[in-house]
């Protein structure tokens, strides 16, 4: 009795866990009548930060539908291949080997973490395959390698403009905390913010750190209040930087609390409640500062996913459109995958001025050398209502 | 000074929380010297069972409470009977090993069902006094008790250590007042003779999963109120549990809460003090220096055969 039981529980397992391989492949052979031209789409979509790779994925879909019903590349069908690295360095340099060797991919887009770029980077410049990141804000992300770009920002400007927010915009702010993710991301970012914020004059009274993955800030927090900052300055992503504001306020700490563009998701104001009500941001865009086509985006990809996109879907769009575009200008059917890859990369590198550069809907996308975007401005928001809106107040001449 | 009491006040209800995890550990060690690893992943059902019985079901949180608490029982008891009893005479590394894969699995299943977003109690589910908050214009806290020299102590958190309190006194008078109890002690002592005592041994273990996991399901629920839920929330919270039971003699219920306790205050001293990048380091390094002085833990009896 009890054997049998046990048996039709592993009988059970089996066949829930054999199903979905089968179901996959079933799907891909189907599809490959027409030509496909296959791009990677690495993200966390699974993880702590899988609340980005969500939005990430379904602004690439969105893009990816639009330019084959547009006729496609060439006559040429576009395949995206949603690759998920969990968020996690490790993880993505597992995901950039399989990508590297797969002589279909032409191309990625991606990695949205910092931490995952800097694992790809190594690997796909001895590939010689582009990376191009529609999230990762590290500087380092896009320094040593010729293969790796980015249509946003990096850090080096973001930490210098919150600084410059906080001392210039905000009114009686003086003394500063950090709270910062110890990756990557969150220590060039507490880096960039620190050594400005000195020069400026605002006091640093606090600069703890965490662990991804925690969840239990009170200790770090109650020494912080101890402190008494004017603002808190938390340079990490949402999940921890929700529970942070959240334990804060429970806390008693009526300080200012300040995010950059990690803090940037929905999932941020459904986790914080009302504890998030106030919180400035930084983003690399918002839709309230796009024009006609981005308005027309937002349209289309509710209509396709029945909620509203947020700044990451709007960037992954445009980076899907920019190596559609390389491959429309570029891509050979008769040289080799080697050649193909290199010609994207040239091609993107060439975009170096902003007469050549690329009108998505996150504005104009140029290069520098290191293949860095510039040119892009940050744009402050605010918790109102438990919403994310456009601050009243914006900082448009740091450059 | 303020910013003494309150941080160690701060460690106190995560020991709470540590050692009502930990006495799951230590009386399934104590009775049949299995390191459950798949208790960790019971913390985190009771909070996700809870969740799904507020937000699916409309349940009030109190009846959700108990709900919670009991279906992670029959949780705990499903787990022994399929996954442990047939091992029972089998080498301990089996066992050991399928404990291992019962967590993985339901690990897993968790992430399956819920996805790896994570989750909280909806504020407004929730009774009022376990909401403290401050009002940002005045500075003032609600459903908190304000402490000299600034501090303050949220209702929750009172109700966190009054509740582990309760439950380790109630715990305690269980074993050692009633007659489940003593067979419990009776089985833990030599699980064959109580057999051949008349003891229905299976069914006193069946009885200390029960016990075990509700415990651990309302640990979950008292995360869920402060921290997010998550699949992997029983892992992190399980590892520091564990330590805890170790640190007081696995096997030992007094030791297992006094571990949690010291644990608790480890992580948050060494979190507020030192660097939070050390903080379970700390409780390890404190974990290993218990041991190495004392092999057996705190309370725990060097036997010989065990441990």
């Amino acid at each position: 009795m009890r054997n049998w039981l046990v048996g039709l529980l592993i009988v059970g397992f089996v066949s829930v866990l054999g199903c979905q391989p089968q179901d996959k492949k079933n799907t891909s052979t189907t599809q490959t009548t027409q030509k496909e031209l296959k791009v990677a789409v690495a993200a966390p979509y699974t993880g702590g930060a899988a609340a980005f790779g969500e939005m990430i994925r379904r602004g690439a879909e969105l893009k990816e539908k639009e330019i084959n019903e547009a006729g496609g590349i060439n006559g040429m069908k576009l395949t995206l291949l949603f690759e998920d690295d969990a968020g996690k360095g490790s993880e993505a340099s597992l995901v950039a080997e399989r990508i590297a060797n797969n002589p279909q991919i032409l191309a990625v887009v991606g990695h949205f973490n910092s931490d995952c770029s800097l694992a790809g980077q190594e690997i796909y410049d001895r590939a010689g395959i582009v990376e191009l990141s529609p999230g990762s804000t590290a500087v380092e992300v896009c320094e040593g390698s010729p293969w790796t770009f980015r249509n946003l920002y990096h850090d080096g400007f973001q930490g210098k403009f919150i600084a410059h927010y906080l001392d210039n915009v905000l009114t009686g702010i003086e003394s500063v905390a950090v709270f910062f993710d110890n990756d990557a991301y969150g220590r060039g970012l507490r880096n960039a913010f620190v050594a400005e914020a000195e020069k400026i004059g605002l006091t640093l009274v606090a600069s703890e750190a965490y662990e991804r993955d925690s969840t239990n800030f009170k200790a770090q927090l109650t020494s912080i209040k101890a402190k008494n900052p004017d603002a808190i300055f938390i340079s990490g992503l949402y999940t921890e930087a929700s529970l942070i504001v959240k334990q804060g306020r429970e806390a008693g700490i009526t300080a200012q609390f300040f995010g950059a563009d990690g803090v940037d998701s929905p999932d941020f104001l459904t986790i914080a409640g009302s504890a998030a009500e106030g919180t400035y941001l930084t983003t690399p865009f918002t839709f309230g500062a796009g024009g006609a086509e981005a308005q027309q985006m937002a349209a289309d990809f509710e209509t396709l996913h029945g909620v509203a996109p947020d700044t990451w879907a709007a960037l992954t769009y445009d980076a899907v459109g920019m190596i559609k575009e390389a491959l429309e200008k570029t891509y050979n059917a008769e040289a080799s995958i080697e050649d193909n890859r290199k010609a994207i990369r040239e091609h993107l590198a060439s975009l170096d001025t902003p007469e050549k550069g690329y009108e998505g809907i996150t504005g104009l996308t140029y290069f520098d050398i290191k293949g860095d975007t510039v040119n892009k401005p940050a744009y402050v928001k605010i918790v109102k209502d438990g919403q994310f809106v456009a601050a009243e107040k914006q900082l448009s001449e740091l450059k | 000074m303020a910013q003494l009491l309150e941080q160690f006040i701060n460690g106190l209800v995560l020991g709470g929380i540590y050692a009502l995890i930990a006495v799951g550990y230590t009386m399934v060690y104590g009775i049949i010297q299995l390191i459950n690893f798949a208790h960790g992943e019971i913390f985190m059902f009771g909070a996700y069972l809870a969740l799904m019985l507020i937000t699916v079901f409309n349940i009030p949180f109190w009846i959700a409470l108990p709900a919670s608490m009991l279906l992670c029982a029959l949780l705990g008891m499903l787990i022994d009977l399929v996954a442990y009893r047939p091992l029972r005479d089998a080498p301990r590394l089996s066992a050991l090993i399928t404990a291992i894969g019962i967590s993985l699995v339901l690990q897993n299943l968790a992430r399956m069902i819920w996805s790896a977003r994570p989750r909280l109690f909806p504020t407004e589910t929730l009774p009022a006094f376990l909401v403290s908050e401050v009002n940002m214009q005045t500075g003032e806290i609600l459903n908190a008790i304000p402490l000299p020299g600034g501090g303050i102590l949220p209702y929750r958190d009172v109700f966190i250590l009054l509740l582990a309190v309760v439950l380790m006194i109630g715990l305690n008078r269980l074993i050692y007042l009633t007659k489940i109890g003593k067979a419990m002690r009776a089985c833990a002592q030599n699980r064959v003779a109580s057999n051949l005592m008349g003891i229905k041994t299976n069914q006193v273990i069946a009885v200390t999963f029960a016990i075990g996991s509700a415990l651990g399901a309302i640990a979950g629920i008292m995360v869920g109120l402060s921290e997010n839920i998550t699949p992997t929330m029983g892992y992190y919270k399980g590892v520091a549990a564990f330590a805890a039971a170790v640190l007081g003699g696995i096997g030992n219920i007094t030791g297992a809460m006094l571990g949690g306790i010291i644990i608790g205050l480890a992580e948050v001293f060494g979190a507020g003090y030192i660097s939070s990048g050390y903080r379970l380091a700390i409780a390890y390094i404190i974990m290993i220096a218990v041991i190495v002085i004392r092999p057996s833990g705190l309370f725990g009896k060097s036997t010989g055969t065990r441990a």
